[in-house]
């Protein structure tokens, strides 16, 4: 079940990733293009089979795990800043791109780097599962949670006004499957308090979250098609 | 101003869109058209076929199809409709329109026009002709003509509608027929000012005497003129900038992210 999940997030974002293939060609937007490219590392990084492959090749160490934690880094900073802006939320751009942002970003990324070091990681695995749990572990886990759902928390506001706006209905229902990406990211906060019983939760709200970010991009996307056919006609 | 039903009435949470039972329509379809299969009604009034089949099943038959009807058999709507008991008021005698509801159903242009006509007359100029009923903002602009201030309030109690549903109507400029019947009665008006402001029949129709608008609009001074059509100007650049806000705010995003 979260395998197929996975597979889905996945093929749903390297397509998207291609539809912006023309585009990015052309000089529109790249950075949209760039940022839908590193969501499809990121989670071809969190599926089991491509994690032991490119782990393997740097060394069964999880150091795949570390790089796959900065590229996420990266990608919500770039999401962050594209998205605030898009949904006119200056208090949104200046939280994620501001000093208060950038320092959060730093200390959050010098972190992890420091708790990752400070384990001993041998043994490939995806997810860190099979890596002995400790204070350490957790932490390192919680700090790849914390700057998703800093951002995340930074753009709910502005996206969640436009939703209730008047615009266009298909793009209001982009957004708010945006909104719910979003939403569970920020959800994705309290995994410890999941009781273990319930463990497959965790992959679920993950990729679910992944999804509905994704289909809320290419919402947007078709919204503006149609409405420029609409405009055309 | 207050019917007795307005004031003491509890609310109820009768829906505004019932429109009419589907056996009583069917009655009166018999009796104008006796011989005519419903294929027939629908082709030759427009409505769809699939449409009203369904509103015959669902036993609520909307007033506009039997507007369209009754106009495709020469019958007269408003006629038609005071024959279903939920519209009993518009039997009889016909209270005449207010001038203020004449003068609400006159577009923003027009009155525009007619200051330019008046205050600046130019030989051989075509003289002004009013542009139909329904205009853009009729729904809103009929409603501020007849509200005395506690209108909303009074249909809110009788209808049981709330109030920022009632709005939501204005802002669309529509106005579902039994809710427009119910707040002409709140307000002690004739029963067809809300039909007209709502398309649902044309003046005409409705019995208001031919160039009846235009009479009331001659009868403005021209002081009144200018405050009505200054306060109808402002209302729509107020939605107009709204309208264009929404409009920059989706560019934005399509700007960045599309």
């Amino acid at each position: 079940m979260t395998t197929v999940l996975a597979w889905a997030t996945l093929s749903v974002c390297v397509i998207l990733t291609a539809i912006r293939i023309p585009s990015a060609v052309r000089g529109e937007n790249r950075m949209v293009f760039v940022l839908f490219a590193l969501i499809s590392l990121d989670i071809l990084l969190s599926i089991e089979g491509p994690y032991m492959l490119i782990d393997g090749w740097l060394g069964n160490f999880n150091l795949a795990n570390l790089l796959l934690r900065f590229m996420l880094y990266g990608t919500f900073l770039l999401m962050g800043i594209k998205v605030a802006r898009a949904f006119g939320s200056a208090i949104g751009e200046r939280a994620i791109r501001g000093p208060i942002g950038l320092a959060v970003l730093v200390a959050t990324a010098v972190l992890t780097a420091v708790f990752f070091f400070s384990m001993d990681t041998r043994g490939s695995s995806v997810g860190l599962s099979d890596l002995d749990a400790g204070p350490a572990l957790e932490l390192y886990a919680a700090l790849g949670r914390l700057y998703p759902g800093y951002v995340a928390v930074c753009l709910i506001p502005g996206i969640w006004s436009s939703v209730r706006g008047t615009g266009p209905g298909l793009l209001r229902a982009a957004s708010a499957t945006l909104l719910l990406g979003l939403g569970l990211m920020t959800v994705s906060q309290l995994f410890p308090l999941i009781p273990d019983s319930a463990e497959w939760l965790r992959p679920v709200i993950n990729y679910s979250a992944a999804l509905a970010t994704a289909l809320g991009f290419g919402g947007i996307w078709l919204s503006k098609a149609v409405a420029s056919r609409k405009v055309a006609r | 101003m207050h019917g007795p039903e307005a004031s003491c009435g509890k609310p109820s949470i009768r829906k505004w869109y019932m429109s009419l039972p589907s056996k009583a329509f069917q009655r009166w379809l018999h009796g104008i058209a006796p011989n005519t299969s419903t294929a027939d009604v629908c082709r030759f009034s427009g409505v769809k076929r699939t449409t009203l089949a369904q509103q015959l099943v669902r036993g609520k038959v909307a007033e506009s199809s039997l507007v369209s009807i009754s106009r495709a058999f020469d019958m007269n709507p408003f006629d038609a409709l005071a024959q279903f008991e939920a519209y009993a008021a518009l039997r009889g005698t016909q209270v005449p329109p207010t001038d203020a509801e004449l003068v609400s159903q006159i577009s923003t242009t027009d009155l525009l026009r007619a200051i330019i006509e008046r205050s600046d007359p130019r030989e051989g100029a075509p003289a002004l002709v009013l542009a139909e009923t329904p205009h853009a903002s009729s729904v809103r602009n009929w409603v501020d003509a007849i509200d005395d201030g506690g209108l909303r309030h009074r249909v809110s109690i009788a209808t049981g509608i709330a109030p920022q549903n009632f709005s939501a109507h204005l802002t669309a400029n529509r106005l579902p027929p039994e809710l427009a019947l119910a707040t002409s009665q709140a307000a002690g008006v004739g029963p067809a000012g809300g039909l007209v402001a709502s398309g649902l029949v044309t003046e005409a129709e409705a019995g208001w005497p031919p160039g009846a608008r235009r009479d009331a609009l001659d009868r403005m001074t021209e002081g009144e003129l200018a405050l009505v059509a200054g306060e109808r100007l402002q209302a729509m650049g107020k939605a107009l900038r709204r309208h264009e806000h929404e409009l920059d705010h989706s560019n934005r995003i399509w700007e960045n992210l599309g």
